[in-house]
């Protein structure tokens, strides 16, 4: 069963379009949803918690209709929100035990489980501290803790780790590490950092001005993406790269070295350059296909959509003027 | 503070009604409320005044006063604890009484029972549980009335007990148990006015200064007002701009003594004022309760 599938979902506030025609299948595991401040994360999250109503589309989550099913939903589901989202003059283990009532728990077991989930977050000394005197790093495991009181499948974690010095952001990163790893639950994690998600998770969904601009497996989407390769040979250096270049291949860096990174054009592939060696005399000692760490990837995307959403926008007034 | 993974077990049980989180949310209110130090210089007015009536029954009935004396002792504090026909009742003099100190805790605690839910952006925490907007509206309206029950109406049924225990019979409370009702009826009344008016109040303006100012003024100013209109004008319908003679008079519909159809006429309309107004702040509050604020 998918985790997330949902289709066509759109959301609007007022004349803004957060989101716009979303539509994604997600499997068990942990998740990175990634964009820029303003695509729409916190909306997507939202609308998959049920907190929002989608003006278009629909979906489900573990199974539940999340226009329909949102009560039940979020019975099965943790969501730790981004805000500091604190009730005053409350301690720690009551705050944590408000929650796990909220979820609907029988009060004994919502003030056991705040005692346990506490002691798992590393707060069981501080659980009876009010929640004024916790510093950000400890107020980010309590939501962490007040989200896991009622032993839910799925988390929903908005900008975990915001805030927080590199220190804390560490330890936070290894109890969500932890968490994933001993009690086998879905994570979404929903940040702008991402190296957050490259450690994490292992499917990640790129937003981008409120559409999806890639989702899928993280290997997936690194590998092979850009069709870029670091190669290395010896011999003639100049004559490779000149067929290189006049097959539209693009040379990245180092030419002269007898070593270059190279972006191959649509339809080549490796056979290409066998040939394209061959026919120059040159003798390939090292050919890698590049892995794409995330932040080229988010790059690469974001930029690549905006330029396609530029030159629509361009066609269609161009469109438009010649119809005047 | 390292991850303690020895005492963590997963939970497997039946989650409850989502109305169980109302229960939930009064329970925290009524913790903060009685939490904070200085509200309880206010609760302790309050306290005062209880004893205050609770040591005149006292006196009443144990010190074997004369009947003319006991009545000039009633009367010097207001309390008819056996109301007749154009005598308001002495319950509802205390419970008045009860609810200007209710007041004056209300305008200090609604920016900390609903106000910080705003300004420090919680309602997401409390939305995102299996609770909706109608739980935590009907939640924080409990909570309040909570505090307005425990002030006011509590104290009431207990000075008709006293009264009734401190006779030598039960007839006290067999003759008049019709006061119990009445002043379920007027707490009710209180509960939901004050507490539908603050939690509205609180929820936009947020901040205690502005709700204590705004809080003031509708129970404060609108007294002066109405009594100066009326002095000025001479129409008696100007006593209507008073909501807190429009609770009192609410307060007299539920104990049924009036001295005149006019007195009775300016009730039905006092509440019908109240109702209205009542509506307008819930359609304003269930407008205002949600979880994402909107960014321009």
């Amino acid at each position: 069963m998918s985790l997330v599938e949902i289709h066509h979902v759109s959301r609007s506030y007022g004349h803004v379009k957060a989101i716009d025609d979303v539509s994604l299948s997600l499997e068990p595991g942990t998740i990175g949803l990634v964009g820029n401040n303003g695509a729409g994360k916190s909306t997507l999250l939202k609308v998959l918690l049920g907190l929002l109503k989608p003006d278009a589309g629909s979906g489900t989550i573990l199974g539940f209709d999340i226009l329909h099913a949102s009560g039940a939903l979020r019975g099965r589901v943790g969501y730790m929100p981004e805000s500091a989202a604190i009730v005053p003059v409350l301690k720690g283990v009551e705050f944590v035990t408000l929650s796990g009532d909220l979820y609907g728990m029988p009060h004994r077991d919502a003030r056991r489980r705040a005692h346990e989930v506490l002691n798992y977050v590393g707060l069981g000394e501080l659980r009876y501290r009010r929640l004024e005197e916790y510093s950000t790093g400890n107020l980010q495991r309590l939501k962490l803790a007040a989200a896991l009181v009622h032993d839910p499948q799925l988390l929903l974690l908005d900008e975990p780790t915001n805030g927080l010095d590199p220190t804390g952001r560490l330890a936070m990163l290894e109890l969500i590490e932890d968490l994933i790893a001993e009690t086998g639950k879905s994570v979404i994690l929903c940040t702008h950092l991402l190296g957050d998600v490259e450690r994490l998770c292992e499917q990640v969904v790129v937003l981008h001005q409120g559409t999806v601009a890639r989702a899928g497996k993280m290997t997936t989407l690194r590998a092979g993406a850009t069709n870029r390769f670091e190669l290395g040979w010896q011999s003639d250096t100049k004559a490779l790269l000149e067929r290189l270049r006049a097959g539209g291949a693009e040379v990245v860096t180092g030419e002269n070295a007898g070593h270059a990174t190279i972006t191959l054009p649509n339809g080549w592939g490796t056979k290409q350059l066998f040939q394209l060696a061959r026919e120059t005399g040159a003798v390939l000692t090292h050919l890698k296909p590049e892995q794409e760490d995330l932040e080229r990837l988010f790059f690469r995307v974001t930029t690549a959509e905006a330029g396609a959403r530029m030159e629509s926008t361009g066609a269609a007034a161009e469109e438009a003027a010649r119809g005047d | 503070m390292g991850i303690d993974r020895a005492h963590y077990h997963g939970w497997q049980g039946e989650l409850r009604s989502s109305w169980f989180g109302c229960l939930a949310i009064v329970r925290v209110a009524l913790l903060q409320v009685f939490r904070r130090k200085s509200y309880w210089f206010v609760i302790a007015l309050g306290l005062l005044n209880f004893l205050l009536f609770w040591s005149i029954i006292y006196a009443v009935t144990q010190f074997q006063l004369p009947s003319r004396a006991q009545e000039e002792l009633l009367e010097r504090f207001g309390f008819s604890a056996t109301p007749a026909a154009g005598v308001e009742s002495g319950y509802i003099i205390f419970m008045q009484r009860q609810s200007l100190v209710v007041m004056i805790l209300l305008a200090f605690s609604g920016s900390l029972l609903v106000g910080s839910d705003f300004r420090m952006r919680a309602l997401p925490f409390y939305l995102s549980r299996r609770i909706d907007r109608r739980h935590y509206i009907v939640g924080k309206l409990l909570a309040t009335s909570a505090v307005v029950t425990i002030m006011t109406t509590l104290p009431a049924l207990l000075l008709f007990l006293e009264y009734g225990m401190f006779t030598s019979s039960a007839d006290y409370w067999v003759n008049n148990w019709r006061i119990v009702l009445s002043v379920l009826a007027y707490g009710a009344a209180l509960c939901a006015v004050l507490s539908i008016w603050l939690v509205t109040l609180s929820a936009y303006l947020q901040r205690i200064a502005p709700i204590a100012i705004v809080w003031s003024t509708l129970f404060v100013m609108l007294n002066w007002a109405a009594s100066e209109l009326r002095r000025a004008t001479g129409g008696e319908y100007w006593k209507l701009l008073d909501p807190w003679r429009d609770i009192r008079y609410v307060g007299r519909l539920s104990f049924g003594t009036f001295e005149n159809y006019e007195e009775f006429r300016l009730a039905v309309i006092a509440t019908i004022i109240l109702t209205v107004l009542c509506a307008i702040c819930l359609v304003l509050l269930v407008r205002r309760v949600r979880a994402v604020d909107v960014v321009e």
